[in-house]
């Protein structure tokens, strides 16, 4: 019974991915979307933190979202999303946290 | 078949509408005998204070809301230890009883609902 956490703001200014990573269960996944895709880049904070998970999950990110902001990405297992593969992943899931 | 709901509310009670709307939501589902439990996180736990003074700010006031909660049939609450902790706060000073739980109670919890939905 997994969970799709869905994260959309900047992880400099919010609490989603701190929170979202202490509460995230193995098996579970996280899409970036929108300004929380600055996780992604090289040697931000916010990609160590990713790096440093102790639970293994997947991470997927919208691709306009990372093309857009430039970003050069952090040595993390990262697949890139078009929204037709966004929604099948949600639909896979058992359940979606979409934060806010 | 009816589903289950955690809803996760993660706003200060005066930063905006957020904390406001989570407390409808569960207001309305308990209306509706929809099985709904609260988990406060991060500024969210804020809502739980005693002797907050919205009026000040022309702001209204939450906690009749919360104490409504059982008479609607919503009896759980959960508050995140480590976002009472990041604040200074201690559970026992809260105005309204919930369970405190640790990362990995949430991370199980999350797991025994149909539905999350985070505020």
């Amino acid at each position: 019974m997994t969970t799709l956490h869905i994260l959309n703001a900047s992880p400099v200014h919010a609490s989603q991915l701190n929170s979202c990573l202490r509460v995230l269960s193995v098996e579970d996944a996280v899409v970036l979307c929108g300004e929380a895709v600055q996780a992604l880049r090289i040697g931000s904070e916010a990609a160590k933190q990713l790096q440093a998970c102790d639970r293994a999950y997947r991470l997927y990110a919208l691709e306009e979202d990372v093309c857009a902001r430039a970003i050069d990405l952090a040595d993390l297992p990262v697949t890139l999303l078009d929204y037709p593969a966004f929604v099948a992943l949600c639909v896979e899931y058992a359940r979606v946290n979409s934060w806010t | 078949m009816i589903k289950s709901v955690l809803l996760i509310s993660r706003q200060a009670p005066w930063a905006g509408l957020g904390a406001a709307e989570a407390l409808d939501i569960a207001l309305a589902a308990g209306a509706f005998d929809l099985p709904l439990s609260i988990l406060f996180m991060d500024d969210g736990v804020l809502q739980l204070l005693d002797k907050q003074q919205p009026q000040t700010l022309e702001q209204k006031d939450l906690s009749a809301n919360l104490q409504a909660l059982p008479l609607f049939g919503i009896e759980q609450l959960y508050v995140a230890q480590h976002c009472l902790a990041q604040r200074g706060l201690d559970h026992r000073t809260l105005a309204v009883a919930a369970e405190v739980l640790d990362d990995s109670q949430i991370q199980q919890l999350i797991r025994q609902y149909d539905y999350v939905m985070t505020l």
